[in-house]
């Protein structure tokens, strides 16, 4: 029975380790990006402009904010064929005008509506796989929740980023006991963990006290 | 209890041999010597991970628990060595025993007044310093253990698109390069484990196949949502 119990926790340790990995990668790259402020530009930034006009466009679209605002949006971007995650929508009252961000990782498209010429302006700006994964690593967020997630492969990134978490945890649980079992280990491990803990508060608690 | 993991090498072994299954040794103790020093950094980033993906979660809720209080400390001004605004803040904070990383929020329009912020995880000082009237006022916001986790996952010093805001206190820098070193630590891991499993013959196949379907669905998200779209 123990031997079955160690050999399911092993079997699942290395199997949905080696399915999290993918995301585990992506998550820590960007680490470093956000830390230092960099991105590598692989490939130039590439922008190209468009302009579609004669858009049929709701009366009380300027009236609108918030999630209704997005909601009444997605069907204006999808005739203009500009799919993504709505971002926060700027209104200039003065001059009658809808700036939205659109995004898709690695592409960041600047919708600019003219309210009164019912015209629109877009900016698509290729921004490359680092920018990709930051994107992806900082999603959905913790600002706006009430506009996030308006596009249905962000809420699909939502489940993975979620899975990845629980799989973690799960993981780092499971390779506890996997390096308890050895008894050979115990004891550097045990120094291990109490070193690695004891820098944990001590660091967390010199920067937040 | 022995792992599956871990190689079996013959007494009688060749030195390249036996280099290879010291490697293997090693690569496999790395494994979880690394996971086991980094697993409360590792707990802390995907905790809070997840709680910075739910906003609407409420029980973590941590600004709108604060608390706060305003305080008004007289100040003599910064001496003619404080030349930049960052010395001048600097020159501001040690008068008033605050430490922290800080945030430019305004732009300086008057010589005389300096506005910013002090940052440092479960603390936020609102700092508005007046050397012509010999004060400064300033609002302390401290949040709860939730709020300190939470800022604990993004506290760098850097803001994005910013440049005049990055990391200016010790201990911001000593947390960003802690950031990095578990990010370092987690490829290390990725890495070691992906070599392990290659050792595995009979799970080799199994293996690729999960392995292939997380590299499919992170490879659709990270590469693939630009072709599609």
């Amino acid at each position: 029975m123990k031997g079955r119990f160690y050999r399911l926790t092993r079997d699942l340790h290395l199997y949905l380790g080696l399915f999290i990995s993918p995301f585990v990668l992506l998550f820590s790259v960007s680490v470093f990006f956000f830390v230092h402020s960099w991105t590598p530009n692989l490939a130039p930034d590439t922008a190209r402009t468009r302009v579609v006009s004669s858009l049929n466009l709701p009366t009380d679209l300027p009236k609108l904010s918030g999630r209704p605002l997005v909601d009444a949006l997605k069907p204006i971007l999808e005739s203009m064929n500009v799919p993504g995650e709505i971002g926060f929508v700027q209104h200039t009252v003065k001059d009658e005008t809808l700036i939205i961000p659109v995004s898709i990782p690695g592409r960041a498209t600047s919708v600019s509506i003219d309210l009164a010429r019912h015209e629109a302006t877009i900016v698509t700006r290729e921004t490359g796989f680092a920018d990709a994964l930051m994107t992806l690593h900082k999603s959905p967020g913790g600002h706006g929740p009430g506009i996030r997630m308006n596009w249905f492969v962000m809420k699909a990134w939502r489940w993975f980023a979620d899975a990845t978490v629980y799989l973690t945890l799960f993981i780092s649980v499971s390779g506890i006991y996997l390096w308890y079992v050895l008894r050979a280990e115990r004891r550097i491990g045990f120094i291990l963990l109490f070193a690695g803990t004891l820098t944990f508060f001590g660091i967390a608690y010199a920067v937040s006290r | 209890m022995p792992s599956a993991a871990e190689p079996v090498v013959a007494a009688s072994s060749k030195t390249p041999a036996r280099s290879w299954a010291g490697f293997e040794r090693w690569n496999r103790k790395l494994h979880f010597y690394s996971g086991l020093f980094l697993i409360f950094f590792l707990w802390l980033f995907a905790f809070t991970g997840l709680l910075l993906n739910h906003p609407a979660w409420t029980f973590h809720e941590h600004w709108k628990n604060r608390q706060e209080t305003n305080d008004e400390r007289a100040i003599t001004a910064p001496g003619t060595d404080a030349v930049t605004d960052l010395d001048q803040a600097r020159n501001i904070m040690r008068q008033l025993g605050i430490e922290g990383d800080i945030l430019w929020t305004t732009t300086r329009t008057d010589s005389s007044l300096l506005e910013f912020q002090v940052r440092r995880p479960g603390h936020f000082f609102f700092i508005k310093a007046d050397w012509t009237k010999g004060n400064a006022t300033v609002r302390q916001a401290d949040v709860n253990l939730w709020g300190i986790m939470k800022v604990l996952h993004v506290f760098d010093g850097n803001v994005a698109d910013d440049p005049r805001n990055h990391r200016d206190w010790a201990l911001t820098y000593l947390w960003a390069y802690s950031m990095d070193a578990v990010a370092a630590g987690l490829i290390l891991m990725v890495l070691s484990s992906v070599f392990m499993w290659l050792r595995l013959p009979q799970k080799r196949w199994t293996g690729a196949i999960v392995l292939g379907l997380g590299c499919l669905c992170c490879g659709l998200f990270c590469l693939g949502l630009r072709w599609l779209f």
